[in-house]
């Protein structure tokens, strides 16, 4: 009797880690929550770099200093579990800790700012239901005047605004792209261009920005489709993580592997109508150049260094390396991408399924700026539809220059 | 297409200078897309060099580039097209040993030494990229010695991309470690 009460309490423990919240829920609010907080990608920001989920710590590197993503879990010491659901909606939305500190805009709150009360309690019941982890994440150290967290008043009342884009729709399924795209999936936290005070330029919503080096490309719809985009491709890119136009790489990774693939194919759909438009512009296609031909000194580095992998005629080896032949790095306008991951290689990916590429070695030892010039001139030109028109200095410029 | 008809499928070709295991190859036109591998098979017979997985991954096709700096560094040829080592020097596996007049084999390297002595060789697969790093090592070891005490993570290090289907990664391993403490200078410190 005493062994089967002790067992009852040590059962009784086990589930007191379930906090009271979770258990009030019910099993759809907690996965429509899941689904939600994935869609929104919390996970970029708020998993610690050792892979514990929503633990915080990650550091988001900005012009103005070190902003660390927060333990959000239900940890009352270090974690959510003390706020309310009231106080994570005013947070996720307003940017606005129940104690009146305004959190950075590495957060992104303006963002979320149109998240519906029920999608945040939601995502809340969802968080509450996770395992409370005892870790705090690092404090966010900003130098002068950025540490002055009360300026953001200020910063919120400037740049609150409306997005601006070329893709228009009515539909409700392009109004749920815009939802899963502009709201949720922040997408244009990277795809914005940012002005002098770090705030999204909602006149040039997701014309393209420079982070971490690399380019976000424009995801409106007549760029879209100039580098050979369409809203099936589109899909397919989101859901697999790459496409005939590619595969992600850079930033673009991990937010495929914590968000888009889980997403359901209709929202999905809705990404692709949203950002393509009810009526998309049709994909252009890049006419055969016949550089390929030519023993031009870009040709002769590409068959050296790239072709054993990528394909003598560009056509690449299926779960080895993408196809140069449609590929959508070499027909954006700035070849920044392209010289980035020659000089860097990319490491191994996994993908759905069994699905990989295999790691990409960096060139940075073996091509001089001049030739890796000369190569991503031969490749743009070949498969880019692109004038020559990259030359060392730009290469230079591309590897050396802190962005 | 009868005999008399030219074929119109042509193979770009190029000449090809490039010195192997010491010795000047003749100069030749080679198919521009040619692989490096396939060069060495083909052209010079010399199939020592491993094609295994095609892909660059499990370096059994790895060759030494000698530098003109007397540096050398491993290059994958299953990846690399023959005409990148234009004008190079390079060493496959079957110059590691001494021969006679004869080209018969009268004295194996120290790292050949080694890896037979720790019975390291199982398939053989993966054998002349194992052989080639290794060499590559413990030349640098030779040039930039290291302190005894970061030996064995150095190696791994230098290592620890090639691949073995047995997984004799242990007899490697030590049979590495044997060769660089045989060879001078190549650790500093107390041993």
């Amino acid at each position: 009797m005493r062994y089967r009460s002790a067992l009852t309490t040590l059962f009784a423990l086990c589930l007191g880690t379930t906090p009271a919240w979770a258990a009030d829920a019910d099993k759809d609010t907690l996965e429509r929550g899941q689904y939600l907080v994935r869609a929104a990608d919390c996970a970029a920001c708020h998993t610690r770099k050792d892979g514990t989920p929503y633990a915080g710590g990650r550091p988001i590197e900005t012009p103005f200093g070190t902003v660390y993503g927060t333990n959000i879990t239900p940890d009352k010491e270090f974690g959510i579990g003390d706020y309310s659901a009231d106080a994570f909606y005013h947070a996720l939305t307003e940017g606005e800790l129940p104690d009146g500190t305004q959190l950075y805009p590495a957060m992104p709150y303006t963002a979320y700012h149109t998240i519906p009360r029920e999608d945040s309690d939601a995502m809340y019941a969802y968080l509450m239901s996770l395992k409370p982890v005892n870790i705090q994440a690092p404090e966010t150290e900003l130098s002068w005047p950025f540490s002055m967290r009360w300026t953001l008043n200020f910063w919120n009342v400037m740049f609150a605004g409306k997005d601006a884009r070329d893709s228009d729709g009515q539909s409700d399924t392009w109004k749920r792209g815009q939802y899963l795209v502009d709201v949720l999936g922040h997408c244009g936290e990277c795809h914005t261009p940012r002005n002098s005070l770090g705030a999204v330029n909602r006149d040039k919503h997701l014309q393209g920005a420079v982070i971490g080096g690399y380019e976000a490309p424009n995801l409106n719809a007549k760029p879209l489709a100039e580098r050979g985009w369409t809203p099936q491709a589109l899909r397919t890119f989101l859901r697999e993580g790459m496409s005939e136009q590619g595969s992600m790489f850079s930033e673009m990774y991990p937010v495929f592997h914590h968000s888009t693939r889980h997403l359901h194919d209709e929202d999905l759909k809705a990404m692709s109508v949203y950002l393509m438009g009810d009526t998309p512009p049709e994909a252009t296609v890049v006419k055969a150049n016949d550089t390929q031909q030519t023993d031009s000194a870009g040709r002769r580095h590409y068959l050296n260094v790239c072709a054993g992998c990528h394909g003598a005629d560009g056509e690449g080896i299926p779960h080895v390396a993408v196809a140069m032949k449609g590929n959508t790095t070499l027909r954006l306008d700035s070849a920044r991408n392209l010289v980035k991951v020659i000089h860097d290689g990319i490491g191994a990916q996994s993908f759905n399924g069994f699905e990989r590429m295999q790691a990409m070695p960096g060139f940075a030892d073996q091509l001089s700026d001049a030739e890796m010039a000369e190569l991503v001139n031969y490749l743009r030109q070949t498969w880019g539809g692109q004038a020559r028109s990259i030359d060392a200095a730009t290469v230079k410029d591309l590897t050396t220059t802190a962005h | 297409m009868t005999p008399e008809e030219p074929n119109t499928m042509t193979i770009s070709t190029r000449p090809l200078k490039v010195t192997i295991n010491g010795q000047a190859q003749p100069v030749e036109d080679i198919p521009e897309e040619l692989m490096m591998l396939d060069y060495l098979h083909e052209y010079r017979n010399l199939t020592g060099t491993r094609f295994g997985c095609g892909q660059g991954m499990c370096r059994a096709c790895t060759v030494i580039v000698d530098n003109p700096d007397g540096s050398s560094e491993e290059v994958r040829t299953c990846i690399t097209g023959a005409h990148f080592f234009d004008g190079k020097t390079i060493r496959t596996v079957e110059g590691h040993a001494q021969r006679d007049d004869a080209g018969e084999v009268k004295a194996l390297s120290t790292v050949q030494q080694q890896f037979l002595e720790h019975f390291s060789f199982q398939c053989s697969y993966c054998a002349p990229g194992f052989v080639n790093a290794a060499t590559v090592l413990v030349e640098r070891l030779q040039r930039e010695p290291v302190p005894r005490s970061q030996l064995e993570d150095t190696i791994s290090e230098a290592l620890e991309s090639h691949i073995c289907r047995c997984t004799g990664y242990v007899r490697y391993f030590e049979a590495v470690r044997d060769a660089v403490l045989k060879t001078p200078g190549t650790t500093t410190g107390r041993s």
